[in-house]
């Protein structure tokens, strides 16, 4: 479990000082994941390294599997594991070597930990990988490695700051199917991404953090629900064309150029309703769609790209 | 071999984090052969060279330098060899500019052992340099005064200078977090090496440069080991080089604690 009360965070003195995180609450309790969302410099990773006792926080407090970020840190470290954004990897040495020291570091005797790190380099898909040096690897390579070394003492709380920024398609899935392996197990996920898809997939709760804040907070279908309406689009042929199906249909539908526009809650239903509609009325379009709210929409909403959203 | 498919109950003991620290670093420095290997180049260098080209001359007729000049340079690459006590810091900066010295703060490990393993680290790159250029210098003829616990008592010099180094690796290391800063600040070093009786001995200097070798702490280090080299024991010689080199390590190793911890404690 997080708990995550007020927390702050200002870099700097006076002109300079940079207010990152202003005050952000919310809570991530047992087995859940969470998805902290948010343009550029919004103050996610702040969050993460306050909460993985990297950085002490200018106000508020935080509690890590029971234990407070302060007050506690070296309980706090042993239950997390971390996959921050700047991964801090030594290229001079080999895979496996940092798997088995860090799996000596957190508490296992030689042989568990050679066991330890056999297994995690196979669930990261690097078995044959781990005797080269980690300079060596490619940046996805890296990315994997450093979510084994976050999970080498089984940690109960699992940071995960963009883990697979930069990861092809294939080594992305294969990420999301670990989370979700990590969570039926119980473990505890805060990750952050710039992948709306990402936190819809995998995240129970998301939070979208614009300048420090947090803007907005739920379930993915809370906040796409939120967002209120589908929208039904349909093509017509011209924009007389388009006049006479927005009167067929009546004063809902807006007509913009050769289209009309019906937005609504349940636009399954609007949708068949306004084929019915135009098909009476004689009209025949030439292209239908039905367009329901993604986390794209919320997220563009609440941040900067809001001003582009219609 | 306990279950590795559960978590282990608790971080591993000092000792042990200091222990494998340490090995990892070592592994680190060997990987990396074109950094240790220029200083003990330069010390090979010296002593073929100096010797070389004052053996065999009329200086060994100077008073002071004894017999056998061997005797008198070998102290000199033996003390040049303890600079590469300086690994310490310059292994800390790899691990500040590839993040991995962050990663080990975000683990539950003990500060110091993070900066004792490079202390550590140091002295054992020493220790090995030192022995290295000692062996050579035998083999070639030298033949300490004192015997084989005058060779032991040059390579417990070359330790305790090499700390001094170490010490001020660490320091201007983890303030600068560069890792050229922190070879240029050792540049400081070559003034104090060489306004000292390096190459001949003190009588023979030059009137500015003794004044400033009298106040210099690499003079006393250079005379007690040469002292054990030249004529045996003789205690007001080595208590003035362990005051020196003591001295020396003291106000390093002091500044390599206070910035390692404001560098390990949370921004
Ligand atoms: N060490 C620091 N010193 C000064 N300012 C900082 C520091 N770290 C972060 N900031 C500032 O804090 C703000 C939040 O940064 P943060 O890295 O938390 O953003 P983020 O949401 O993780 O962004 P991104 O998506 O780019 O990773 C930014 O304005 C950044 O410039
Ligand atoms: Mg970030």
């Amino acid at each position: 479990m997080i708990e995550v009360n007020n927390l702050q965070k200002t870099f700097g003195k006076g002109d300079e000082a940079v207010h990152a995180v202003r005050g952000v609450d919310f809570q991530v309790d047992e087995g859940q994941i969470f998805g902290l969302l948010g343009a550029n410099g919004a103050g996610k990773s702040t969050c993460v390294l306050m909460l993985a006792t990297l950085l002490a926080p200018t106000g508020g407090s935080a509690r890590v599997n029971g234990f407070d970020v302060l007050e506690q840190p070296n309980e706090v470290r042993q239950s997390f594991g971390a996959a921050l954004q700047e991964t801090g990897l030594d290229p001079l040495q080999k895979g496996v070597e940092l798997l088995e020291l860090h799996g000596r570091l957190y508490g296992y005797d030689k042989a568990t930990a050679k066991a330890r790190a056999a297994d995690l380099l196979e669930t990261v898909g690097l078995s044959s990988d781990g005797g080269r040096r980690i300079g060596t690897y490619s940046g996805g390579m890296r990315r994997r490695l450093d979510l084994a070394a976050a999970l080498i003492h089984h940690p109960r709380i699992l940071f995960l700051d963009e883990p697979t920024t930069g990861l092809d398609p294939a080594s992305r899935r294969a990420i999301w199917e670990e989370v979700s392996k990590l969570k039926s197990e119980g473990v505890t996920v805060l990750l952050t991404t710039q992948y709306l898809e990402e936190a819809d997939q995998l995240a129970d709760h998301v939070a979208i953090m614009a300048d420090g804040v947090i803007a907005a907070t739920g379930t993915p279908d809370d906040l796409k629900a939120g967002m209120g309406a589908d929208v039904v689009d349909v093509d017509l042929a011209d924009e007389a064309e388009a006049i006479r199906a927005a009167a067929a249909v009546g004063s809902e539908a807006k007509v913009v150029g050769n289209e009309i526009r019906i937005s609504a809650t349940d636009g399954p239903a609007v949708l068949a309703r306004v084929m019915n509609q135009l098909r009476e009325a004689g009209i025949e379009p030439k292209g239908v769609s039905l367009t329901q709210p993604t986390l794209d929409d919320v997220f563009l909403n609440l941040t900067d790209g809001g001003s582009d959203h219609e | 071999m306990s279950d590795h498919t559960v978590a282990p109950t608790k971080p591993a003991s000092q000792a042990t984090q200091i222990r494998l620290l340490t090995i990892r670093m070592l592994r680190k420095v060997m990987r990396e052969p074109a950094v240790t290997i220029p200083n003990l180049a330069i010390s090979v260098f010296f002593l073929f060279t100096y010797n070389g080209a004052f053996g065999s001359s009329g200086v060994t007729s100077f008073p002071g330098v004894g017999g056998n000049y061997l005797n008198f340079i070998l102290p000199v690459t033996v003390l040049f060899s303890s600079i590469s006590g300086g690994a310490a810091g310059l292994t800390l900066v790899a691990d500040l500019e590839t993040g991995y010295f962050r990663r080990q703060l975000s683990m539950p490990l003990s500060r110091a052992s993070i900066v004792l393993a490079a202390i550590l680290l140091g002295a054992i790159q020493v220790l090995v340099q030192a022995t290295l250029i000692l062996c050579l210098g035998l083999l070639m003829g030298a033949d300490p005064a004192a015997g084989v616990g005058g060779a032991l008592a040059l390579l417990g010099f070359a330790l305790l200078w090499g700390m001094g180094f170490a010490g001020y690796s660490v320091a201007t290391g983890l303030k600068t977090g560069n890792a050229q800063a922190a070879q240029a600040a050792t540049f400081i070093f070559f003034p104090l090496m060489f306004l000292a009786p390096v190459f001949l001995p003190m009588e023979q200097l030059a009137g500015w440069i003794q004044a400033i070798a009298k106040v210099n702490p690499t003079t006393y280090m250079l005379e007690a080991m040469r002292s054990v080299m030249i004529q045996g024991w003789v205690a007001s010689s080595l208590i003035k080089g362990l005051v020196a080199a003591g001295i020396f390590a003291t106000i390093t190793l002091t500044a390599a604690v206070r910035v390692a911890r404001s560098k390990t404690s949370r921004a």
